[in-house]
């Protein structure tokens, strides 16, 4: 995978990106059936894994819309 | 792998050309986004015929009309209480917050929601970081946890880093000094004014902060912090490292930070912002070397997106390269030399405060000061006004000495340096408001320059 850049993530990078990708489409698709515990720890852990995706030059979607 | 020195050492130390495509890309990105959410900001880029597509080089960025604090102020003025500026509905913002009023008559308010305020505290991290803050420390906020943004970025930048945050809302001076000593603090974020408060108080108390843990003082919140005089006392009163940071409520955060290298300023952080350097009657930029007034475009705050906001500080950019730690971030040299709006012409000379305060500085029995500005009769004056809490102190060689290095900085300009009662002074725990003007205004402006 590489970055906007054109630079290559090693793996460590990928992973990380991945867990944003998936926790991002889990509060996308399952956001209201989400107990309120889950629901909003979901959403600053994604405000935070935002930071490394947008650090890795990969310019994340800002993430309002879905509550962060 | 070994410790990094860098927050994102790859950021920080990408190389110019990449650095400036990476701000091309994110600035193009930032206008989009105004353009689609912020009716305002949409209609400011159609009157100035720029789209984000129509942005090719980084010197596109001058077709955008600068945006001034005034026409900040009118927009929250004529669509109260948060204006037209937020690209998202306040509903979803998860804090409020606003300027301590440096300027102005009343305070600029802004929203931001939960990944505005990871960002603010990420932005205040590559500060932490770059003055080696790290997670064994503890670090003390000396600030009130009010309505003003402040250091409440410090805050979760400590958390996030994984420090031992100790922080001081509703205690006394003496109390915060007493707390930070016993709490083993090893590091102490305040604005250099309230740090030399509080050394004060500790000299009262019979606390030797030299003898404590404290090892760095991570300043922020007034021009003075990159002052050398101002660092040099501070750091003689504490027994501790200086580093300066600086930032603004428009954009959230901080905006530069100074590294553990003391270039003899502060870099600013060029991957999270465009930071523009311009004559401040013109607009125009100005070279390498040349002071000027900041504009700056953030990429960071989505909630209120900030293009070629005028910030009214004065800087003097100098290149990356004059610092030997390796990042590529421009420097400030000198941190914010003053503010544009701070500027006082007395008989025809500007005087900037931080000036004053650099020299006054170096006269370490100087306890506080106040620049008091008065017309005696027709006449413009300048009188320093300074407590000397030694009583034994030579108060004639102080006040005429000082008075002679103030004079011979600004062109001849005659001081008047005056010994006030100690304790008389108005103390200040965020920026400090040390210039009273009182003038009367007399006859044309040329008429008093020429007097």
């Amino acid at each position: 995978m590489q970055n906007l850049m054109g630079d290559q993530l090693n793996e460590p990078q990928q992973r990380l990106v991945a867990c944003y990708e998936d926790l991002k489409q889990v509060v996308e698709r399952h956001g209201p059936d989400l107990a309120p515990y889950e629901q909003r720890n979901a959403l600053k852990a994604l405000a935070a894994l935002w930071q490394i995706v947008n650090g890795l030059d990969l310019d994340p979607d800002h993430l309002y819309d879905l509550g962060a | 792998m070994a410790e990094s020195r860098y927050w994102n050492p790859r950021r920080e130390t990408l190389p110019r050309d990449q650095l400036e495509a990476l701000q091309l890309r994110k600035l193009r990105s930032v206008l989009a986004w105004a353009q689609a959410k912020v009716p305002y900001q949409a209609r400011r880029l159609q009157q100035a015929g720029v789209t984000p597509e129509s942005i090719r080089t980084l010197d596109d960025l001058r077709r955008i009309p600068l945006f001034t604090r005034d026409e900040w102020m009118e927009g929250l003025e004529s669509d109260p209480p948060f204006g037209p500026l937020s690209a998202v509905p306040p509903d979803l913002a998860i804090r409020y917050h606003t300027t301590s009023g440096t300027t102005g008559r009343q305070p600029i308010r802004a929203l931001d929601g939960m990944k505005d305020w990871e960002w603010i505290a990420e932005m205040w991290c590559y500060g932490f970081w770059a003055a080696g803050i790290r997670p064994s420390d503890r670090v003390f906020i000396a600030f009130s946890y009010g309505g003003f943004i402040g250091f409440w970025g410090a805050h979760y930048a400590a958390e996030k880093i994984g420090c031992m945050c100790l922080p001081s809302g509703g205690m006394t001076t003496e109390r915060r000094v007493q707390y930070l000593v016993e709490m083993g603090a090893t590091v102490v974020c305040t604005t250099p004014t309230y740090g030399l408060r509080m050394a004060q108080e500790a000299q009262k108390l019979g606390i030797n902060l030299a003898e404590s843990p404290v090892r760095l003082l991570l300043l922020s919140g007034e021009p003075g912090g990159s002052l050398p005089a101002t660092q040099r006392l501070m750091s003689e009163q504490w027994g501790a490292e200086v580093c300066d940071t600086a930032g603004m409520t428009e954009v959230g955060t901080i905006v530069m930070f100074e590294c553990d290298g003391h270039p003899g300023g502060m870099h600013t952080i060029d991957d999270h912002y465009i930071e523009e350097v311009v004559d401040p009657k013109t607009g125009e930029p100005v070279g390498y070397g040349e002071i000027g007034e900041r504009v700056v475009t953030s990429f960071g705050r989505g909630f209120i997106p900030v293009i070629r906001y005028r910030t009214g500080d004065l800087v003097r950019r100098v290149p990356a390269s004059t610092c030997t730690c390796g990042r590529t971030f421009d420097i400030y040299e000198g941190g914010i030399i003053g503010r544009v709006d701070d500027m006082k012409v007395v008989r025809g000379t500007n005087v900037y405060p931080s000036s004053v305060e650099a020299i006054v500085r170096e006269f370490r029995e100087v306890d506080e000061f106040q620049i008091y500005l008065y017309t005696d009769g027709i006449r413009d004056e300048i009188e320093v006004r300074i407590e000397l809490p030694d009583p034994a102190a030579d108060e004639v060689a102080i006040t005429s000495a000082l008075s002679r290095a103030l004079q011979n900085a600004h062109g001849g300009l005659n001081f008047r340096v005056r010994r006030v009662e100690s304790g008389s002074l108005p103390r200040f725990e965020l920026k400090a408001r040390r210039l009273v003007d009182e003038r009367r205004v007399v006859g044309s402006a040329d008429e008093r320059k020429a007097l």
